[in-house]
């Protein structure tokens, strides 16, 4: 998977997620401070990230990723094992 | 000023010659302790009860019955049974009184008996008349409490007495049970209140004349009865509420042993415990408790933490079985009716339990953060969380992975169980919920969002 299309998805399960419009995402953006994701939220992105690339991460590495760009990277480095 | 410098260093320094967690935190001393008697220091070594052979004694069936209806026998027997298997075969828990009054009190002693157990040895307790020094000798007793009141208050205004008239009285009781070969064991009533040069000294070093001459295991033992609660632990407290100056004169002004010395505390002050431990510490060896505290007003000396106290002291369990502690509580619980308070320390439901999600983060990541102790190994009560809006998916995260009993890579992430923590949330902001989450809804919230884990767990169990 290409590192374009891991951050089609990223950004398509966290508008989903977080109810917003793909469109209004952007790589910068912070979950916590852009998008308004609380906690349980973030925790409940994570797990959404999980069930769409069909993997299981580290929670306290996973949990470490503050922006979108971050998860795009997070999961690049896993999938395409960098 | 001494100067401290950061030592950043890798590993950290968790404290564990003190914090074992195989045991309770340990209680060790540096140095002596210094009392003021009379304008003079005199010193204390703490590092004594060590060696010193610091028991317990039980009245969870004399003063501890005096505060709740009467148990019945058989309850009493198997409470007794407990008590021998908790304090082991070292007699940690030494001795445990009973009233003689009723036929009831007596078939249970004798049933006691027929246990046949070397521990705990079975005392009375009477009034200090003659009358009642006579259900003594029927019983077939070694030793005997008998009331001795010692200050102004019990002796001029409940029993209508000069000080020589009670101190008579007593005295002649004492001479009875040395008659009869049955050791006397004096329990000075009020004596954080009472004048002790003017009554309290007299009257024990007449009692240690009339024994002096007896063998070892008659001479006269006295227990302190601190029974309003008045006794201070606080170095260099005035008498007569000072510990440390009670015990001090009556080993070395009166001379009577440590091993003739006990402690009865009561709770009025919030004070029971540190200073039944406060009083190993001073110089006497047996402190006397109640299971769980109970006793007349605020309590005794509560036996289970009195225990706890004395494996932290010796850092041994030295044949003590802690897991009956738990075993004591479920019995009070569901046998004899009698609830304990929840967060009451060893015992109660929620000892162990946390309800901050930041706790529970802290236990999930390494328990040792928020258990005081073992407590699973010690005790039989693995550390716990409450599941309300405040303890976070870290706490639900625990409650599953304990509930599904899962270890080391298994156990789950908060991420596997975020669908539970929202449906707990939604509990409290969409429903108004204000009570805690039950375990069977827990339970039922693991059958639902994790199916296969669940049916993993019901196969195995």
């Amino acid at each position: 998977m290409t590192r374009q299309e891991i951050a089609e998805r990223v950004i398509k399960t966290t508008a989903r997620e977080l109810h917003l419009n793909t469109s209004d995402i952007k790589e910068s953006d912070n979950f916590a401070m852009e998008l308004g994701a609380d906690s349980l939220k973030s925790i409940e992105l994570v797990a959404a990230f999980e069930e769409d690339f069909d993997l299981s991460v580290n929670e306290e590495e996973a949990l470490q990723v503050q922006s979108v760009g971050g998860a795009i990277d997070f999961f690049d480095s896993i999938i395409n094992k960098k | 000023m001494k100067n401290y410098e950061l030592q950043d260093v890798e590993k950290p320094n968790l404290v564990e010659d003190i914090f074992p967690y195989s045991l309770p935190p340990l209680i060790r001393f540096e140095g002596k302790i210094h009392e003021t008697i009379d304008g003079k220091i005199v010193e204390f070594d703490p590092n004594e009860v060590k060696t010193r052979d610091i028991h317990l004694t039980d009245t969870t069936f004399r003063d501890g019955q005096q505060a709740r209806p009467p148990y019945k026998k058989e309850q009493m027997v198997k409470l007794f049974e407990m008590l021998s298997r908790l304090g082991g075969p070292n007699g940690v828990i030494r001795q445990s009184e009973f009233f003689l009054y009723t036929k009831n009190d007596r078939d249970t002693i004798d049933e006691c008996r027929n246990l046949n157990l070397k521990f705990p040895e079975i005392t009375g307790w009477i009034r200090a008349n003659k009358g009642d020094f006579r259900l003594v000798k029927e019983m077939g007793l070694k030793e005997t409490g008998m009331l001795t009141s010692s200050s102004d208050y019990h002796i001029f205004h409940k029993q209508n007495q000069t000080r020589k008239q009670a101190m008579d009285q007593y005295v002649e009781v004492v001479e009875a049970a040395l008659e009869a070969g049955i050791r006397p064991r004096c329990h000075l009533e009020d004596v954080t209140r009472a004048d002790l040069p003017g009554f309290v000294f007299p009257f024990v070093q007449r009692l240690e004349r009339l024994t002096e001459n007896q063998p070892d295991d008659m001479k006269v033992k006295i227990r302190l009865c601190d029974t309003m609660g008045f006794g201070l632990s606080y170095p260099n407290a005035a008498e007569p509420r000072s510990i440390p100056k009670l015990i001090w004169r009556l080993r070395n002004e009166c001379g009577i042993t440590a091993d003739r010395l006990e402690w009865h505390g009561h709770n009025d002050f919030h004070k029971v415990h540190i200073n039944g431990a406060s009083a190993w510490i001073y110089g006497l060896n047996a402190l006397n408790g109640t299971l769980f505290g109970l006793g007349e007003r605020c309590g005794n000396p509560p036996l289970e933490g009195a225990i706890i106290e004395y494996v932290a002291m010796k850092e041994s369990l030295c044949g003590i079985d802690l897991t009956v502690i738990t075993e004591l509580a479920e019995y009070y619980d569901k046998v004899i009716n009698s609830r304990i308070a929840p967060n009451y320390p060893f015992v109660g439901k929620d000892f162990n339990t946390t309800r901050a999600g930041i706790h529970a983060g802290g236990l999930r990541k390494f328990e040792q953060i928020y258990n005081i102790f073992d407590t699973t190994a010690l005790l039989n009560r693995p550390p716990r969380v409450s599941i309300t809006d405040k303890s976070g998916t870290d706490g639900i995260a625990l409650w599953v992975n304990e509930f599904l009993q899962l270890k080391g890579d298994d156990r789950l992430s908060v991420m596997k169980v975020a669908k539970i923590q929202r449906w707990v949330m939604d509990q409290y902001e969409i429903d108004g919920r204000m009570s805690s989450i039950t375990d069977e809804e827990l339970e039922e919230q693991v059958k639902i969002q994790l199916p296969e884990q669940y049916a993993i767990f019901k196969q195995k169990n």
